[in-house]
This record gives C-alpha cells, sequence and structure tokens, in this order.
C-alpha cells in the first residue's frame, strides 16, 4: 500500500483535480487498490510527508519536505503529463 | 434574457441542495459528458453543498453564543463570524448569476481572445465563483439580475487584464513559464501592491529593508496547520466568553474540526464540477490557444508554495487576529479565512521582487483595510447567504469572509453601484479602456514578434 499525499494552496481545488486524474492513471495502470490519498494544503506537508510515500504538488516545494516531491502542475496545464506519470509509476515500483 | 433568468429563478426556489445537483446534471449534458458520470456529477455537488451547510451549522451554532458572550463580558464588537472563503463559494455558485457564470465567463473569454483584449485562456472554470461572487451582491444591492451580470462580467474583464500584465512576473519569480492567474481574489492586490511598492521606493531608507524569511516558516509552521489554529482560536474564545473548563474545550475541539472539514466539503463540491470544468476547459484550450504567445490561466494556489507568501502569510495570521480587536470599526472575527492569506500575496510577491519586508507592509494595510471591507459587506453577504438557504445562527449575528469578502475590487464594483447606475457606467468605462489599453500593448508585441521572425 503506497501512501500519496497530494498538496495545493488549500487542499481543496487544484489538489482535487490533480487527484482525479493521477487515480485514474494509477486505476489504469493496475494499481487500483494499492494506494491511498490524502489531500492537505502546502504549509502542512512538511509536518505530514514523513507518513507518506511521496506527495505530489501543483504548487512549489517548501524546505523540509521529508519524502520524495513530484510537481503535478502538468495535471493543470496539460502540459508534460507523460514525463510526470513516468514519474509517479517510477515511485509506485519503489 | 428576463425569460431566461425567471427559468433560472423557479429553480432556484427549489433551494440550493436541488438546484445544484440539476443545473451540473444539464451542463454536463449540454457539454457531452456521460449522462451516469453528469449525474454522479451533480449529486456530489448536492452533497458538498449539504455538507457545508452541516459544518457552517456546527461554526455558527457553538461559536455564535461564544461570541455573544464575548461581547456581553468585554464589549468586544466582533460580531460578524467569518465563513471562509469554501461557503462564499457555494453561496456565489446558488445565486442566480453563479448558475449562468460559466457559460458567461466562457463567452467573455473568447470575445476577449478573438478582439486580441486579453491573451489568456483561463481554464480555470472553478474561480468564476469570485465574479459570480460580485454579482450577487450587487444583483441584491440594486435589486437587478441584469446589474449583477454586467458587475460579473466587468470584474472578469479587469481580473484578465491584470492576469496578463502580471504574467511575466509570474514567470520571473514564480517560475511558472506559460502561466497567467486571473483571478478574482489574488488579482485585485496587485494593483494595490504596484503603488505600496512604488511609495516605499520613494522612501530613502526603508526601501533598502528586507527581511530573510528563510526561518520564519519554521518557526510560525504551527500557524499553517487548520487543526491546532481552529483548536487554539476555539480555547481562547471559550477563555474570553467565561466559560467553564468542559465548555472551553468542546469549543476547541470543536472549532478544530469545523477548519478541519471545510475544505473537506469543499473539495465534494469541486470534485463535482470537476467534469464540467474539464469539458469546459478543452473546449475552450482546444479552440483558442494557437494564436501567438498564449498564456494558460491557473488558480493562484499553484503559486502559494514561494517561501516569501507562505511565511509572510504565517506571520499574518496571529497579527490578523490582533488587528481585528484593535481596529476601531472593525466587526469581524477572523476564523475560516486565516487559511487563505497566502492566496493574497501569490501577485504581491512578484511585485515586491520576492523583498519580504514590503510583502509584510502590503500585507498588513490589505488586511487592515480588508477586515473593514469584511464588516462593511457584511450584511450584503448575509443576505446572500440566507438566499442560498444557508440557516444563520440566531441573534444578530451576521456572516463575512475575509477572501472575497475583504477584496478591494468586490466592493469597488458593489459599493460604486450606491450612485445607481452612473457608478456601473464609470465601471464600465474602466475596464474596457483597461482591455483597450492591453490589446495595443497584445498587438505591438505581436508585431514585434513577427518582425524578429
Amino acid at each position: 500500500m503506497k501512501r500519496i499525499l497530494l498538496a495545493c494552496g488549500s487542499g481543496v481545488c487544484t489538489s482535487t483535480a490533480a487527484r482525479v486524474k493521477v487515480e485514474k492513471i494509477l486505476d489504469a495502470n493496475g494499481y487500483k487498490g494499492q494506494y491511498k490519498m490524502e489531500q492537505c494544503k502546502i504549509a502542512e506537508v512538511p509536518a505530514k510527508s514523513t507518513n507518506f510515500d511521496f506527495v505530489i504538488s501543483t504548487t512549489m516545494q517548501p524546505d523540509g519536505v521529508k519524502c520524495p516531491f513530484v510537481s503535478g502542475l502538468c495535471f493543470l496545464t496539460g502540459v508534460g503529463i507523460e514525463k510526470t506519470t513516468k514519474e509517479i509509476l517510477d515511485l509506485m515500483k519503489k | 434574457m428576463s425569460y431566461i433568468l425567471g427559468f433560472f429563478n423557479f429553480i432556484q426556489g427549489l433551494g440550493a441542495n436541488v438546484m445544484m445537483p440539476i443545473i451540473i446534471f444539464i451542463f454536463g449534458i449540454i457539454l457531452g459528458t456521460e449522462k451516469g458520470k453528469a449525474l454522479r456529477a451533480g449529486l456530489t455537488v448536492g452533497v458538498g453543498f449539504i455538507g457545508l451547510n452541516l459544518v457552517i451549522n456546527a461554526l455558527g451554532a457553538n461559536l455564535g453564543p461564544a461570541v455573544e458572550q464575548m461581547i456581553k463580558r468585554f464589549g468586544l464588537s466582533l460580531s460578524v463570524i467569518d465563513v471562509g472563503w469554501p461557503a462564499a463559494a457555494a453561496i456565489a455558485f446558488a445565486s442566480t448569476v453563479g448558475m449562468i457564470i460559466i457559460p458567461v465567463g466562457l463567452i467573455v473569454n473568447i470575445v476577449m481572445i478573438l478582439t486580441n483584449t486579453t491573451q489568456t485562456v483561463d481554464v480555470d472554470i472553478w474561480d468564476y465563483w469570485h465574479f459570480a461572487f460580485t454579482g450577487a451582491l450587487v444583483a441584491i444591492s440594486t435589486g437587478s439580475q441584469m446589474m449583477g451580470v454586467i458587475a460579473a462580467v466587468l470584474n472578469m474583464i479587469i481580473i484578465m487584464v491584470i492576469g496578463d500584465y502580471t504574467a511575466p512576473g509570474v514567470e520571473k519569480t514564480l517560475g511558472l513559464p506559460g502561466v497567467s492567474l486571473p483571478h478574482g481574489f489574488t488579482g485585485a492586490y496587485a494593483p494595490i501592491a504596484i503603488v505600496i511598492n512604488k511609495i516605499i521606493d520613494l522612501i530613502p531608507g526603508v526601501r533598502d529593508i528586507d527581511i530573510s524569511m528563510e526561518k520564519v516558516q519554521k518557526r510560525f509552521g504551527v500557524f499553517g496547520e487548520p487543526i491546532l489554529i481552529g483548536t487554539s482560536l476555539g480555547i481562547i474564545i471559550g477563555i474570553i466568553a467565561g466559560y467553564g473548563i468542559k465548555d472551553v474545550l468542546t469549543l476547541g475541539i470543536t472549532m478544530g474540526a469545523v477548519l478541519v472539514l471545510i475544505p473537506k466539503m469543499a473539495s465534494l463540491l469541486m470534485e463535482g464540477l470537476l467534469p464540467i470544468s474539464d469539458a469546459a476547459s478543452e473546449f475552450i484550450n482546444k479552440r483558442f490557444s494557437k494564436k501567438g504567445k498564449m498564456y494558460i490561466g491557473l488558480d493562484s494556489a499553484v503559486g502559494v508554495g514561494h517561501p516569501v507568501t507562505l511565511s509572510v502569510s504565517l506571520i499574518l495570521v496571529p497579527l490578523t487576529v490582533f488587528m481585528a480587536v484593535l481596529i476601531p470599526g472593525n466587526k469581524v472575527l477572523p476564523f475560516a479565512d486565516l487559511a487563505v492569506i497566502p492566496w493574497m500575496f501569490v501577485l504581491i510577491t512578484p511585485v515586491v521582487n520576492g523583498n519580504g519586508f514590503r510583502a509584510l507592509i502590503n500585507g498588513i494595510i490589505v488586511l487592515a483595510v480588508g477586515l473593514l471591507i469584511s464588516t462593511n459587506l457584511a450584511p450584503l453577504i448575509t443576505i446572500a447567504a440566507q438566499n442560498a438557504n444557508y440557516t444563520m445562527p440566531s441573534g444578530a449575528t451576521q456572516i463575512s469572509s475575509i477572501c472575497d469578502g475583504a477584496n478591494p475590487l468586490t466592493w469597488l464594483i458593489v459599493r460604486i453601484n450606491d450612485f445607481g447606475w452612473i457608478g456601473m457606467a464609470v465601471i464600465a468605462v474602466v475596464a474596457i479602456s483597461l482591455a483597450i489599453i492591453n490589446r495595443k500593448r497584445i498587438l505591438k508585441e505581436a508585431h514585434e514578434m513577427e518582425q524578429k521572425a
């Protein structure tokens, strides 16, 4: 079971958009039921990151993140989704 | 137009909880979303509405009486509860203007792109609620839905121009190339920051000050965690209200719960809107993004992570609470929107070039004025909330928000309508002039690019 943290400014809007898209990608790659996701505000990431395998964020990386950090900006702009998808799938394999 | 508005008035009579699922379902079908998916999306929005309503009720029912006690014991006049932007967004989308804001917003964006008055393809459909919010308040204060729609359109035009104008700074300071932030709340603070920044430039000595924000994030980190903020504010208010230990702790835990639950409910609302906003952004992205240099318009949430933005906002959380108590005339008790202070800074940070001291000065000024604006708009917001079927806490308590309730541009557009149609005409002239100036700049840039090529 991988624990994935999804972060954006409020933990509401853009992180929801990214979550729905990441779920689709993971399910399509056979990871259905093998991950748990949680959304939060970027300001909470340093404190929460110890309990997660990696974090996907639609905003910049703050100091003190204690797990791998993936930029999820592509899920909003639609540019560069393939590269990020590969990054996420690699992290799922670890 | 009046027939359409009449039809919407009927659906609106059903109440937001029933109306929003129906509207979202219909939009979904029109945009070609699969039936089952559209239905689920609509119902999810309904769940979000009911969930938000429950949490806001818990907030009012617990915080309301404590606030009354606080007022009785110490004469603190903080009788307006800050219910936060998620509630404001829900109220905006549930208003008559809000129901048609998505198609109206798309049309405004398309017309602006076709007339070269903007370079932004605004795929951030969700944040159209800011324009709807302004529109809803104008509709209430003027009694005319038509005026409300016009206000929303003008608000959007002004914000789109600000988005274009600030895009180079977004690229340079925030490191987001090809992105602009036409965000109704964030955008409003850019012109103010430009003025304040110019003034600071003129003051010898002060203009050289910069504060390093490196350590701040660590030290003030707790102010970014809603569960801790909510609980401690609850406990402090309970103590000031003169509650016994049991009630103090109960209020603390409940307020912590409210701050954690509000975003979860809002996220359901967003999830329901997602298929609509995806379809709409794909529609506009496909058809209109291939003309010269274009920006993709995103939610300014993508810029919130900048260290200066986060640090200054964290410092301002406790400062805002102090200011609320100290500033004469303020009636707003800051609460739920303490979490959205970073949004104010997303464009202020590039304007002041990442200077922590200037960002802080900007923040103190806009928040101090913001509290008074929020107090001033509270009666209108309370009516809008009642129109959206939100049950108000008993007594004379009003609600407001520090997000759009304190938005200077919203306030200006709403209050200038107190002067009748002349006010709206002034806003229209300003919006259209800005659009024309922007057009000249865009055409000049395009011309230069052509000559280089």
